[in-house]
């Protein structure tokens, strides 16, 4: 009877489109569509983060860059890949590409990147070696205590409202 | 009804302020309704059986699945995100964009700023350039956006296929081909009519014409609220119909009669903005608003002195002042003129027959002669509805030509160049189908079988065409009636242009592409020119209306407002700025000749009988009136004008009959009592509605209720009562009519929000009269001396705060709807609100003072006063709701266990808890009118004001990240934004300099709410001054 049960709950769960993992993202490592490796284009090529994330200073929002930004390179680079080839038809389709969101904030939590990129904070403070990763994974836990840890800090002069961040 | 019934309100006053019927008579039952914050538990409610669930197995319920869930350790689930495939140039993502655009019902108009997000349009504010209205919109406007998103409107255009006596109808879906084959066969054969509302745009009036002009067609204008009296007094009087701009900004003294100017009659946005400017106090003097009211109307509520009428009496308030003035006062240039005195005798007596003082009268017209040619007489609405409505309509033009307003308050240099429409337009289109002159039929939205008194004939009549093509937003009562419904654009989604004065004109951009298959109907005429090769060359070879209207502004508009500026220049301006104004547009005028023969037309309707008999009549006289909600009965599946509680009454959700107390204790009737209303020999059944301050011999029924083709929303909601209404001699008697009323013995629940969260007795609003405030410009406030042991809390940076001029608050609730779109507040319909459940988190108070049968109104705003000493905060066991070092009182939602602890503990009553996920049950695509800035909040937890947070943050943010610093005006919380008279004003406490600090330390009538309770709140509000010549009020505030 148990070996039944625990079989169900396995199936179960098996079968629903959720993660794993108990607590809270920090390693989150999804396969993405296309594997799209920021250690080439950031780490080798020297390509610079507000290329491609290029509305980070001005928006709360970090933007993955549109099919179009990928093809100002890719309309001569490498285009017999067979990924860059499945970009280019969705591109020449009027298609988009579904990546997977690497980082979630927890439910009612407002985060600006625009504000902490005008405070100078580094992409890889929040990001970790973000250049050497082959596969994008969640570097920080992104927990409420790892934000306050950091506003708390007196030198950052950052508020520590609740306001600041849930509204 | 005793003679001192009738006196102004202040003669013989009360000093308590009451919130209803109920208070005021200290009814045990509503006491105990006060001290019950809560009215249910919403575990044990609900009729259903399911819904009954007690809270134990609730629980054990949750407690399994809890164990469930916790059994895998699930976590979010995968996430995709799918970026553009090309960027857009303008989207920023998160970043607000504005578009310049245009606002119109019909009647009211304004100039928008439309915030847009990612292509989608989130909420519209006023553009605050304008001439008009400043920032200011109206509740309807906000809720305009609303409809955009409405599930239920049409998808592509229908065909309805009749049976032979177009009893029953099949509605199938067509395509566009198909449906402009068949109709260009049909109109190509001529006889054609086009019916539709007031066109005030040039394109748009362009493009009618070139459609009549290519088909040979009668063009009719009608609208549900037209101003039939004041355009044939208008033809009369001036020989010319076109109505003058109106300038209630420099009139000092106002007299209405039933124009309810400031809430439903025409242009009442931009008039309301104008009368609160004349009414600030750093001018010299104040306005004074006079107001003769049938039914109980937002002007009335803010008259300085407000008289109660019935219909009847219009015409001799008007031409009794007017006797007052020229024949006994001996004043103006008329004083000497033999008809018009002659023409005035029968009205010598009219004082006596309206029951009210000579006096009275004499210092009216006194007054108004000090400040002649500074005054204005206004007159209009559907109480005008009647056989005597343009002898009224002249009788005002008389007084304002008497008192020289006509070129000052009356600028006839600039007309309101829309303003066409009217019933008489619409007798005309049906005699004509009925005589077989017209054999096929354009209409362009106006719903015209609902809205009419003439709808069932219209109806029978539309029967007997070969061709109807309707061109609304989905197949309503007058759409039923069409052989095709052709989806016209949103608003939202169409170009088009406003001129709604001479003087000023608007460019009304899209903001969104047309979200189905739909088209402009504009071009929809213009596809027919093409078809038909019928028309000049710009209606019937220029493909879409945006080049259409680019024509017309190269050919028409350019001319007159931009000589000399080339296209492009003009154009780029255009989209900028949002409007042009022509340079003079501000120096008033009169280009119209005066006919005096006019005003020997007016006679009492009883000639025969003298005055005071024909007032001995008991008869019960019917008061139509229009909601600032639905006016005519349009936007009625607009959820958030339904709960939208009427400014007077608070109820929401309904219509009923307005009966005075004197009436109810007559005919032994209780609030919510169902009553069978005869007129003509047609009946309605409508709940009685006890209304302080009401003729004692009027019934006063609002209309736009009672649809039955609006939508799932709008369906059912209310009595429709245009049916009660009849045509007789050419001339729509509507208001007036005599009215039976047949008491049942059922009630009828009405939801009326006036007594959830009152304030037990304690006064919070303070009001006193001018002459009061010249002494003592704190008269009113009784200033508390007030300490603590502790020490005041240090806020460094900002303090925000919020000053709330009840003095300019006229009540229109334009903030509520304001709210409710910027912070996504649900709305939670007839069954909750009964429950005391209404999310809204900014509530307009609305206090009666005086004797009850002649009540007066002072108008309240209420929201979170985010107090310095909150006592929410102290209570709340898991600190769901703190301080921030801002001064703004922050309610965290993830932390919210839903004690309700803070809202028991607030003096105020301002914490509105969520009961339910109303959200999960918005219809697509209606979730994308939410605010992506603000949390959509789960049952469960408390909400309130924030002081629009989200906005002060992303302000700031952009200012840092741009390197500016922060001044004065930068933040304005969504309430501000919308308030058409700027009497909410928000800012820097800490700034001294800053608007709100002034008003919130320096000004005398500066008062915070409850101040002996030190609460220390962030919302101050200033005295309301009521200019009634009184030397005083004998009451003192608590504050």
């Amino acid at each position: 009877m148990p070996k039944i049960l625990l079989s169900v709950c396995v199936i179960v769960l098996a079968s629903c489109d959720f993660q794993w993992g108990i607590g809270y993202n920090q390693g989150y490592s999804p396969e993405q569509p296309i594997p799209f490796d920021h250690s080439l284009h950031v780490g080798k090529n020297q390509i610079q983060c507000q290329y491609c994330h290029n509305q980070v200073d001005r928006s709360p929002h970090s933007n993955i860059p549109a099919l179009s930004t990928c093809m100002n390179c890719h309309n001569i680079v490498k285009t017999e890949s067979p990924h860059i080839k499945k970009i280019t038809e969705a591109y020449n389709k009027g298609e988009s590409i579904a990546w997977v969101k690497v980082h979630m904030l927890p439910d009612h939590v407002k985060f600006n990147h625009s504000a902490h990129i005008a405070k100078g904070v580094n992409c890889q403070t929040c990001h970790g070696e973000i250049e050497k990763m082959t596969q994008v994974a969640q570097f920080s836990d992104l927990s409420m205590g790892w934000c306050v840890n950091c506003h708390r800090q007196p030198e950052n002069k950052a508020p520590i409202n609740c306001s600041t961040c849930h509204h | 009804m005793s003679e001192e019934q009738n006196q102004p309100a202040v003669r013989e006053r009360d000093s308590r302020y009451y919130l209803g019927l109920d208070e005021w008579m200290k009814d045990p039952e509503f006491q105990s309704y006060v001290e019950n914050e809560f009215q249910s538990s919403p575990i044990r409610e609900g009729s259903e059986k399911e819904e009954g669930w007690a809270r134990r197995e609730f629980l054990k319920l949750m407690g399994a699945s809890m164990a469930m869930a916790s059994a895998g350790c699930i976590r979010r689930p995968v996430q995709k995100i799918v970026p553009y495939n090309k960027q857009p140039e303008e989207v920023t993502f998160g970043i607000n964009n504005f578009y310049t655009s245009t606002w119109s019902d019909g009647q009211d108009f304004a100039t928008l700023l439309v915030r847009t997000r990612e292509g989608r349009p989130l909420k519209y504010e006023g553009n605050p350039q304008n001439p008009f209205h400043k920032s200011g919109l109206s509740a309807r406007a906000q809720s305009h956006l609303l409809s955009l998103y409405d599930p239920e409107r049409l998808k592509g255009p229908v065909k309805n296929i009749f049976n032979k006596d177009r009893t029953s109808r099949d509605t199938v879906t067509v395509k566009w081909d198909e449906a402009d084959d068949a109709i260009t066969a049909e109109i190509a054969k001529g006889q054609v009519g086009i019916l539709t509302g007031q066109i005030t745009g040039p394109s748009q009036k362009a493009v009618v014409l070139d459609f009549v002009n290519a088909f040979n067609a009668s063009h009719f204008v009608w609208d549900g609220l037209n101003q039939d009296a004041l355009l044939k007094a208008n033809q009369k009087c001036y020989s010319t119909s076109d109505m003058p701009f109106l300038r209630f900004d420099k009139a000092k003294m106002i007299v209405s009669v039933d124009a309810d100017f400031l809430g439903t009659w025409m242009s009442s946005t931009t008039f309301m903005s104008q009368f609160a400017e004349a009414r600030k106090l750093n001018h010299s003097s104040m306005n004074q608003l006079v107001v003769f009211d049938s039914a109980y109307s937002l002007t009335g509520a803010n008259a300085d002195i407000r008289f109660r009428i019935k219909p009847s009496d219009q015409l001799w308030v008007l031409m009794g002042l007017a006797y007052e003035l020229i024949v006994n006062q001996k004043k103006s240039k008329f004083s000497e003129d033999k008809d018009i005195i002659n023409t005035l005798q029968p009205f010598a007596k009219a004082p006596e027959r309206l029951k009210i003082s000579q006096n009275v009268f004499a210092q009216m017209a006194k007054d108004l002669w000090a400040v002649k040619g500074e005054s204005l007489i206004v007159t209009g609405g559907l109480a005008l509805n009647h056989a005597q409505g343009e002898m009224v309509a002249i009788a005002a033009c008389l007084l304002n030509e008497a008192l020289e307003n006509e070129g000052s308050t009356i600028d006839s240099n600039h007309l309101m160049l829309g303003m066409t429409a009217s019933d008489t337009n619409l007798i005309k289109l049906i005699e004509q189908i009925e005589n077989g002159q017209i054999k096929r039929l354009v209409i362009h939205n106006q719903n015209a079988v609902y809205a009419s008194v003439l709808g069932a004939r219209f109806e029978m009549a539309l029967k007997k065409l070969d061709m109807i093509v309707y061109c609304g937003d989905r197949v309503d009562e007058t759409g039923r009636m069409a052989h095709f419904v052709l989806p016209d654009l949103h608003a939202m989604e169409s170009w088009s242009d406003l001129e709604p004065v001479d003087g000023v004109y608007a460019i009304h951009q899209p903001t969104i592409r047309p979200m189905y298959d739909l088209r402009s109907f504009g071009l929809t005429l213009m596809t027919w020119g093409y078809l038909t090769k019928k028309g000049p060359s710009r209606f019937k070879d220029i493909e879409t209306y945006y080049d259409y209207l680019k024509t017309i502004i190269k050919d028409e508009v350019l001319q007159k407002y931009a000589k000399g500026k080339s296209f492009d220049t003009f154009w780029d301006e255009l989209l900028q700025k949002g409007f042009v104004a022509l340079p003079d547009f501000d120096k008033t005028g009169s280009k119209r000749k005066l006919n005096k023969l006019a005003f020997s037309e007016v006679k009492p309707l009883n000639a025969g009988l003298e005055g005071l008999q024909a007032a001995a009549s008991l008869d019960l006289e019917l008061v139509p009136y229009a909601t600032i909600m639905f006016k005519e009965g349009s936007l009625s599946n607009v959820s958030w004008l339904h709960e939208l509680p009427d400014p007077i009454t608070k109820i929401c959700w309904d219509n009923y009959a307005q009966i005075s107390i004197a009436l109810a204790e007559k005919l032994k009737v209780k609030e919510g009592q169902l009553l069978d209303l005869a007129v003509n020999g047609k009946q309605v059944t409508l709940p009685a509605h006890i209304q302080p301050g009401l003729h004692d011999q009027v019934v006063a029924v609002a209309v736009g209720y009672g649809r039955t083709a609006a939508g799932q929303v709008g369906n059912g909601i209310g009595q429709n009562i245009y049916h009660l209404g009849q045509l007789e001699q050419n001339q729509i008697q509507f208001s007036g009519q005599k009215v039976t009323i047949q008491v049942t013995k059922k009630d009828y629940p009405l939801a009326c929000v006036q007594s959830h969260h009152a304030m037990e007795g304690r006064q919070i609003v303070a009001e006193v009269t001018l002459a009061e405030y010249l002494k003592n410009k704190s008269a009113g406030l009784h200033k508390h001396h007030i300490f603590s042991i502790w020490p005041a809390h240090k806020y460094n940076g900002h303090k925000w705060g919020m000053a709330i001029d009840l003095n300019s608050c006229t009540g229109c609730s334009a903030c509520m709807v304001a709210c409710q779109a910027e912070n996504n507040i649900p709305v939670v319909g007839k069954k909750y609100i009964l429950q005391g459940r209404e999310m809204h988190w900014i509530r307009m108070d609305r206090y009666y003072v005086g004797n009850p049968s002649d009540a007066e109104i002072v108008f309240q705003p209420v929201m979170c006063q985010h107090c310095d000493n909150a006592p929410c905060e102290t209570v709340c066991p898991v600190l769901a709701t703190v301080h921030s070092d801002e001064g703004l009182n922050d309610m965290v939602y993830n932390r919210c266990v839903g004690t309700r602890y803070c809202s028991n503990n607030c003096p105020y009553k301002v914490r509105r808890f969520n009961w339910f996920s109303y959200t999960h049950k918005i219809d697509k695509p209606l979730h994308l009118a939410l605010n992506p800035d603000v949390t959509v909040r789960m049952r469960g937890v408390m909400e309130k004001c924030t002081f629009c947070t989200h906005r002060i943050k992303s302000t700031k943010i952009e200012l840092k990240t741009q390197g500016e610093t922060y001044k004065d005006g930068d933040i304005k919380t969504a309430c501000q934004e919308t308030c058409p008279t700027g009497a909410i004003v928000f800012g820097d406490l800490n700034d001294p300099e800053s608007e709100v600090s002034k008003m919130f330390f320096k000004d005398e009538r500066s008062y915070a709410l409850l101040e002996e309770f030190h609460a220390a709140p962030s919302v101050r509000y200033l005295t309301k001054i009521r200019n009634n010549g009184q030397p005083n009020r004998h009451n003192e505030s608590h504050s």
